[in-house]
């Protein structure tokens, strides 16, 4: 299984890299700018990274019909909010460094954690109407949507950076992606029985 | 986690194959960690061949000029350039920290240039690992030796052995290699040294605040048993102060220290108050033009670990 990393420009591209190798599964950095058709042969599933600014996404609105699972980290999260029929605004308040995330919705990303922890994080904006189909599945003080999943397609967006090492359970949360994407890579894409 | 056992050997034949049969490759080497342990490895794979070259700027840390003489001293090729009064000079009136890094970058070329063609080198050994080129790749520094040094060297080959490491990975390839202590758990200190540990014009004065403070902070924060990823002092501004009973218009001097595992993120330490009061006294005391002692209590992110 061959997960494709897209590099939206953000700092932290490489330690999603690491982590997934941490994890175990063969991984490849792309830029944002790749052909989708490239993109969805090599992959079996895809990372959003992050990155400085939602105007500089290159096409990776494109990989979202894709039919892969997805993990939009961040930028990425926010680029699936908005691509997907949600919207994304500035913050009240910036979330830098630790922020205390509130599991609401078991399962998927968050399969075995406990129902909080300490995450990192690194952003202005966040989305503020989740898109179409998705439900909320943390929050934290700060911001509202901290991790949001789509209620049928294996499609998950965090606003906070599991892949740095301050973040609890951050390689966790990968690990439990991995598993989804096995599953769905196992099953095949179009079977109607895949979930999250 | 990159295991040594494997990059070690893989790391030495990849030079190798790169310096082909013949032919000498210079190597900056600072006495930080990561290109220590590149020249242990191009060592390892050429001896001789490696003509490892340390310039003292002017902007390195107390006692470390001296350090890396006796750490390398045995390697005949090694060369020691000072180049103090040239850099301070390149550094007039820069205040721009973007344009502080590049005037370093330029002046430490020149000098590099100077060393290859007395080595008559055709290759250029850089200790970059991955952090630096994702920060200069991302925009947020513009330094680190990545580009701009050996492109216009015209070198055969530029080769870079722990590109794909972390920092903590690359420790526990210096430990692999038994290279000493001292090295292989030295703190990360930035390629233009000193120059981004003071705010605006780099002179010899804010110098000599930045590097007593430093050593201070080190010396003091390894007493009070503590074991940063990374700690400094820095001047960062100007203040008043009363020192006898005299009104004193002196630096103000920030003190750092971070944990963090690979330098991307990092954690602002909660030092004890009795350790920052050992580290206020030494420093207002021994420094008769630092007014005053501030401690930095932000992560990265937001901020950096060091000033500019």
């Amino acid at each position: 299984m061959n997960v494709v990393i897209v590099d939206n420009g953000g700092q932290f591209t490489h330690l999603e890299g690491r982590a997934l190798r941490d994890v175990g599964v063969s991984h490849e950095i792309v830029d944002n700018t790749a052909d989708p058709a490239e993109v969805v042969e090599r992959a079996d599933a895809l990372v959003l990274s992050g990155g400085p600014s939602i105007e500089d996404v290159g096409r990776t609105p494109e990989y979202l019909e894709s039919g892969l699972p997805i993990l939009g980290i961040c930028l990425g999260h926010q680029i699936i909010a908005r691509q997907l029929g949600g919207a994304v605004e500035g913050g009240d308040h910036g979330g830098y460094a630790d922020v205390k995330i509130h599991v609401e919705e078991d399962g998927g990303l968050f399969e075995g954690l406990p129902e909080s922890f300490n995450a990192w994080a690194s952003h202005a904006d966040e989305v503020v109407e989740l898109p179409d189909g998705f439900t909320r599945t943390a929050r934290s003080e700060v911001c509202e949507v901290e991790a949001m999943q789509h209620s049928e397609r294996p499609i998950y967006g965090v606003q906070f950076h599991p892949e740095v090492s301050q973040t609890e359970h951050g390689l966790d949360i990968f690990r439990n992606f991995v598993e989804v994407a096995r599953g769905v890579h196992e099953r095949g894409p179009d079977d109607p029985a895949v979930s999250s | 986690m990159v295991e040594p056992e494997e990059f070690v050997p893989e790391a030495i034949e990849e030079i190798k194959q790169q310096m082909g049969a013949e032919g000498r490759a210079v190597m900056a080497l600072s006495g930080g960690v990561d290109s220590s342990v590149c020249a242990a490895l191009a060592y390892e794979a050429v001896g001789e061949r490696v003509v490892p070259v340390y310039v003292d700027t002017g902007l390195m840390r107390k006692g470390e000029t001296a350090a890396v003489e006796e750490a390398f001293g045995t390697m005949e090729s090694l060369r020691v350039v000072d180049a103090r009064q040239r850099f301070l000079d390149a550094l007039d009136d820069v205040v721009d920290p973007e344009e502080k890094r590049k005037v370093i970058g330029e002046e430490f070329m020149r000098v590099f240039e100077q060393e290859a063609r007395d080595a008559d080198a055709r290759y250029c050994i850089q200790g970059t690992i991955y952090p630096d080129r994702i920060e200069s790749e991302g925009g947020i520094k513009s330094h680190h030796n990545v580009g701009g040094l050996p492109d216009v060297l015209d070198f055969d080959e530029i080769i870079e052995p722990v590109r794909e490491l972390y920092k903590d990975e690359v420790r526990e390839v210096a430990r692999y290699l038994d290279l000493p202590e001292e090295i292989s758990e030295r703190m990360p200190f930035p390629g233009p040294g000193l120059a981004v540990r003071v705010i605006g014009e780099v002179t010899e004065d804010k110098l000599h605040a930045a590097r007593e403070a430093t050593a201070i902070v080190e010396e003091e924060l390894e007493e009070g048993g503590y074991d940063p990823w990374q700690a400094l002092a820095a001047v960062v501004g100007k203040g008043t102060g009363v020192k006898g009973d005299n009104r004193v218009h002196g630096w103000i001097v920030a003190v750092r220290a971070v944990e963090s595992r690979d330098g991307m993120t990092a954690q602002a330490i909660d030092v004890d108050w009795q350790t920052l009061q050992s580290i206020q006294s030494r420093v207002t005391g021994t420094l008769p033009d630092v007014a005053r002692v501030v401690y930095d209590v932000t992560h990265k992110p937001p901020a950096t670990i060091e000033y500019e």
